[in-house]
């Protein structure tokens, strides 16, 4: 098969995206992620398939349209009360409800997409990283979960002349990611916590798959300009000493950067919107705790 | 999404006292009317029309440069305290004039409500209202323009035109908007003024006038009039300005304070010696700049007040000779620029009739000032006094003037990084006009490459050749989402009723059984629109120069004092007419020509039955109707669907003007700016199928529907260049706004990525582009309390105004523009 003809699942592609990378951006978002962190802001991303999401807000209810009830074959829709509701026990994912549904509120995250058609749509902004210095990014979920895809698109990228970052969390094969560094113009590779232990309560799984793919990428690439991220999550690796360790990990080398990105509960509605519950609940950083974490990581 | 950063104007706004340091004149200025609800005052209307009445029967240039003289001798003369430059056409404060030539017929009936009127009231005293009722009015009733074409419209062009029999009233389909302004927007050639001064203008007008043939017919009767007219209009400009040079003595020999009176005798000096000879520093450039703008307001009512050219180029060579010989320092230089800049903000651009004021709300004008660019002769035009104005304007955030930069493929990093900063500061300046959009698209129109470089920003996004610009005509508004409500009416509008035929009857749309049906009857509605729009623009031209003239603008341009004809004469030798008619509701048309297209006759999952009973109970009861509607694809995304759609409503209105404007010998171009008239004209227009509710705002300019846009701002930019025939040249400027939350462009990075955009839109050849920093958060708490956020500056279409000075539904038009952020 052709690059351009591989397909992968993708829930959403964002253009202008000017904080993720050089320039003026296309990312693209990778459904399906081997973590499951307390606090992902993104949790459409987590499942591999398509997924079905409700807004109540957008919903007209169930008196004034209430199109999606007579779609589902199994019932799961009902009106309680006026509104609507879902029952996700008996939900076989099929989603016919957001097929039915007019305004949006019930939608689809997650479409099967080919090379080609996501090059299709990154390719619309060229006029714009011609100027800026800008091109795709891969982001996630986790790209890596979607290897042969995400290195046929990365490699297709490269061949039309696309400045290409991806994003990934690291918990991958290593082959297939040293795969993806080869079409690669710059990596931002996710450092959550030092700790495995404490990594596999945040996320899901330990953290010696990734710490050892980070290595391999740094020994093996050293061209490649790495931003290693930790995303500051209150309770999870907020303390100098999370930092301080994460901060000496990290091999010297001149193109290699850290950055700390502060907890936001930017996602929170869309957990509403799957029908789960938001597993941070009300936490926050502490006022200034990221200014003095940034000096920590700044003394490394 | 939650407040998290705000742009430097959001921050001032937060702090009780800017910082005046530095600025004490300005400030102390501006503290004396910058909230008032401005004042009418009546002199100029008083003297003019005092001398008119004397003069009847002769040439109309003529009787106009006499008034103006009449004017210039009696008008009281003022000079705001503290100011550093003299010259104002009324009273101290904020303040408007009246033109009765334009309107003077029906201030019998609005006069008394002004101060009473819900969008831009003005305050006037019982004794001026009886001034203009008993001395004023009486003269001009049955003699105004406005009622020569009210009566002229043959009645299937006035059924489109007004809604009620003393044409008062718009109808808001195919408005004209000659009736209340006496020129379009203008920029004079100011360099001429500094550079040689009236007396040698006037010199040059009476060695014309001796070198006319004695025996020939047209010299006696059309070209001695107009030169002598020439004449005297040079003796009214340099009276007016020699009585301001004897006032400032005056009031330096009764002023106490020593400082002061040194101040009030170098401006006197000032006066004596500019206009009537060559300024020599920068100081006199500044004031004989200041009058001729301020003369040219008391000669007429230019469409959104007479703007000021490119004023960084002009200026620049007073500045750099002052600086190097050591007459003055930037600060000093700002100072003055900035004493300009309150003067301005206190003349106000006053519109007697309520239609006029609907299409130019907040008391906005603009007195464009335009910099960077690039020369004549194609080499970038940035020099220091260019920046020196951006700074200005971040450090002395008042919305006037409103600053336009001229953008080019090769404007220096250091401008645009500038611009980009100055943008970011959040009160909306400057706005960007490209040069690679407009000069090769001059050119094509008939101007030399010369004149095309040298365009000036006049009004909100046109642009003006000061010497080679020969039209001046108000033209045509069309409502374009009215043709498409006509096509699912069978021509008629529910705003007018079943008895009122409008458009045409195109037949009962739930008979159509194919797009292409559809679209035929949407382009004969469409096309039928464009028609009555062409001829109302003929009557208007054909009749305007039997009533309006211009004598102090045609001195000061070349072709009018070559060919001896008033810049109002229908055609000048020489020059080149850019006419234009003005497309509103693009994207109201566009999306539902798209969603009718997509559900009804591709998906057929609306039936056009339930869609024509929808739109007549404005989506009530038909909610999930109106989210499908919704659903289709929008203009503003960069979706080939609907930007396919756009290119071709363009196309097909373009061709016609193609057409007539070869058969008229002028250019009649599309023009997608609505200034804020898209707000009344939306309250005409019925539900749409594009589940816009009925009455509310129809798309602004070439931007997308309100919230239409959700792919982000570059999006925009390309279903803007999508939609676009590059082939064809039968096409104006097209506005187009992005707002951008603060948290977008902050810090360097930000500034950065502000400056990539600028840089592609350039390369796009897009002509227009303004931003809007700005938080939601703060637009709804401005609402909510007016009080706290009177100093907020929003941008609407082409100008700053501030936002607690509109009203709440173009409030809600503001805030209700998508705001692009990222999660």
């Amino acid at each position: 098969m052709q690059d351009k003809e591989q397909t992968g699942i993708v829930f959403n592609m964002q253009k202008y995206s000017v904080h993720d990378g050089a320039g003026i951006r296309t990312m693209v978002f990778f459904k399906g992620c081997p973590l499951r962190c307390a606090w992902c802001s993104n949790p459409e991303s987590q499942r591999p398939q398509p997924e079905r999401g409700f807004s109540r807000y957008r919903c007209l209810s169930p008196a004034v349209c209430g199109y999606c009830i007579p779609a589902c074959p199994r019932g799961c829709i009902l009106d309680i009360e006026g509104l609507l509701a879902i029952d996700y026990t008996r939900c076989d994912g099929c989603l016919l409800c957001a097929q039915a549904c007019p305004t949006g509120a019930m939608n689809v995250y997650g479409q099967r997409l080919t090379v080609a058609e996501v090059l299709e749509t990154v390719e619309q902004d060229t006029v714009f990283y011609a100027r800026s210095g800008g091109g795709m990014t891969l982001s996630g979920g986790e790209v890596m979960q979607q290897p042969e895809f995400a290195v046929a698109l990365l490699r297709e990228a490269r061949h039309r002349r696309i400045n290409t970052a991806m994003e990934t969390c690291g918990h991958c094969d290593g082959d297939m990611l040293a795969e993806a560094c080869r079409h690669l113009d710059s990596l931002i590779f996710d450092i959550k916590q030092l700790d495995s232990e404490r990594h596999k309560q945040g996320t899901g799984v330990g953290n010696e798959r990734i710490l050892e793919n980070f290595l391999r990428v740094c020994r093996e690439f050293p061209e490649l300009p790495i931003l290693a991220r930790t995303p500051v999550i209150p309770g999870f690796n907020d303390t100098e000493d999370d930092i301080r360790a994460i901060a000496r990990f990290l091999p010297k080398r001149a193109n290699l950067r850290y950055e700390l990105l502060p907890y936001h509960r930017m996602g929170q509605a869309k957990y509403e919107f799957l029908g789960r519950a938001f597993p941070m609940g009300g936490a926050q950083l502490a006022d200034g705790a990221l200014n003095r974490l940034r000096s920590v990581a700044l003394a490394r | 999404m939650t407040t998290c950063c705000l742009s430097p104007q959001e921050v001032r706004l937060q702090s009780p006292e800017p910082d005046k340091a530095g600025r004490e004149r300005v400030y102390g200025i501006l503290e004396t009317f910058q909230y008032q609800v401005p004042f009418i005052d009546v002199e100029r209307a008083r003297y003019f029309t005092e001398s008119m009445r004397a003069t009847e029967g002769q040439l109309l240039a003529l009787r106009w440069a006499k008034a103006l003289k009449n004017c210039a001798e009696k008008m009281t003369v003022y000079i705001t305290p503290n100011q550093l430059i003299a010259g104002r056409a009324g009273q101290f404060g904020r303040y408007g004039i009246l033109y009765p030539e334009i309107d003077g017929d029906f201030y019998g009936v609005v006069m008394r409500d002004l101060p009473n009127r819900a969008k831009s009231p003005f305050r006037i005293s019982d004794t001026d209202i009886n001034i203009i009722l008993d001395e004023i009015a009486p003269y001009w009733e049955g003699k105004t323009y406005h009622e020569h074409l009210n009566g002229a419209l043959p009645e299937e062009l006035r059924n489109v035109t007004y809604a009620d029999d003393s044409g008062l009233k718009s109808k808001f389909v195919v408005s004209e908007t000659s009736s209340y302004r006496s020129a379009l927007q203008w920029v004079h050639d100011y360099e001429k003024v500094l550079s040689r001064g009236m007396l040698d203008i006037q010199a040059e007008m009476r060695t014309r006038l001796k070198r006319l043939d004695p025996d020939s017919p047209i010299d006696n009767w059309e070209k001695k009039p107009f030169l002598e007219a020439m004449v005297i209009v040079c003796d009214a400009f340099m009276i007016w300005a020699k009585r301001h040079a004897d006032l400032a003595r005056e009031q330096a020999a009764a002023e106490k304070n020593p400082a002061r009176k040194q101040e009030l005798l170098r401006l006197a000096d000032i006066c004596e010696r500019v206009p009537a000879h060559p300024a020599r520093t920068f100081h006199e450039a500044v004031q004989s700049q200041w009058f001729v703008q301020m003369f040219s307001r008391i000669e007429q009512k230019a469409s959104a007040i007479i703007s000021n050219g490119r004023m960084d180029q002009y200026f620049y060579p007073y500045y750099a000779k002052d600086l190097a010989e050591g007459r003055i320092t930037e600060e000093r230089a700002m100072e003055l620029l900035e004493c300009m800049w309150v003067e301005m903000a206190q003349f106000i651009d006053l519109y007697i009739n309520p239609t006029g004021n609907e299409f130019n709300e907040g008391y906005a004008h603009w007195e464009a000032v335009t910099i960077g660019g690039q020369t004549p002769d194609g080499h970038d035009a940035t020099n220091d006094l260019t920046y020196l104005f951006l700074r200005s304007k971040r450090e002395f955030p008042l919305n006037y003037p409103d600053l336009a930069t001229r953008i080019h493929s090769r404007s220096p990093e250091r401008f645009l990084y500038e611009v980009a900063e100055t943008i970011k500061d959040g009160s909306g300046f400057p706005k960007l006009i490209n040069d690679e959009e407009i000069v090769p698209l001059y050119v094509a129109k008939g101007a030399p490459f010369r004149d095309a470089l040298d365009y000036a920003v006049s009004g909100c996004t046109e642009a003006r050749m000061p010497n080679r610009d020969t039209y001046t005509s108000g033209c045509v508004y069309i409502n374009f989402a009215t043709a498409m409500e006509m096509t699912m009416h069978n021509g008629r509008m529910l705003k007018y009723g079943q008895d009122d035929l409008v458009g045409l009857e195109t037949g009962d749309p739930t008979t159509f059984t194919t797009w292409e049906r559809f679209w035929e009857a949407y382009k004969a509605q469409h096309m039928n629109l464009l028609s009555k729009a062409f001829t109302q623009q003929y009557v208007v031209d054909c009749l305007r120069p039997q009533h309006f003239a211009s004598p102090f603008a045609s001195v000061l341009h070349d072709l009018c004092v070559e060919d001896c004809k008033d810049l109002q004469s229908p055609r000048i030798e020489g020059g080149v007419d850019f006419s234009y008619f003005e497309f509103l509701g693009y994207g109201t048309v566009v999306d539902s020509l798209a969603a009718v297209k997509k559900l009804v006759f591709e998906d057929r999952k609306v039936t056009m039955a339930e869609l024509v009973a929808a739109l007549q109970n404005d989506f009530e009861g038909y909610e999930p109707l109106r989210a499908l509607m919704q659903s289709a694809p929008c203009y503003g995304n960069n979706l080939p669907y609907a930007d396919a759609i756009a290119k071709e409503v363009d196309r097909m209105t373009q061709v016609f003007a193609e057409k007539y404007s070869r058969i008229r010998g002028i250019n009649c171009d599309v023009r997608y700016v609505p200034i804020t008239s898209h707000v009344p004209f939306g309250k005409v227009v019925s539900a749409t199928p594009n589940g816009r509710k009925a009455w509310t705002a129809l798309s602004d300019g070439s931007s997308a529907s309100h919230g239409a846009d959700h792919n982000g701002p570059t999006a925009v930019l390309l279903s803007n260049y999508n939609s676009k025939n590059c082939d064809l040249k039968n096409r104006a400027s097209r506005l187009l706004n992005i707002k951008l939350s603060p948290k977008c462009v902050s810090g360097e990075a930000g500034t950065r990525k502000l400056v990539d955009i600028i840089r592609s839109w350039c390369d796009l050849k897009l002509w227009h582009l303004q931003f809007n920093i700005i938080n939601k958060e703060t637009l709804l708490k401005a609402k909510a309390d007016p009080n706290k956020y009177r100093g907020l500056l929003v941008r609407i279409a082409g100008y700053s105004s501030y936002f607690c000075d509109l009203s709440p539904d173009l409030q809600d038009d503001v805030i209700n523009r998508t705001e692009h952020d990222e999660m």
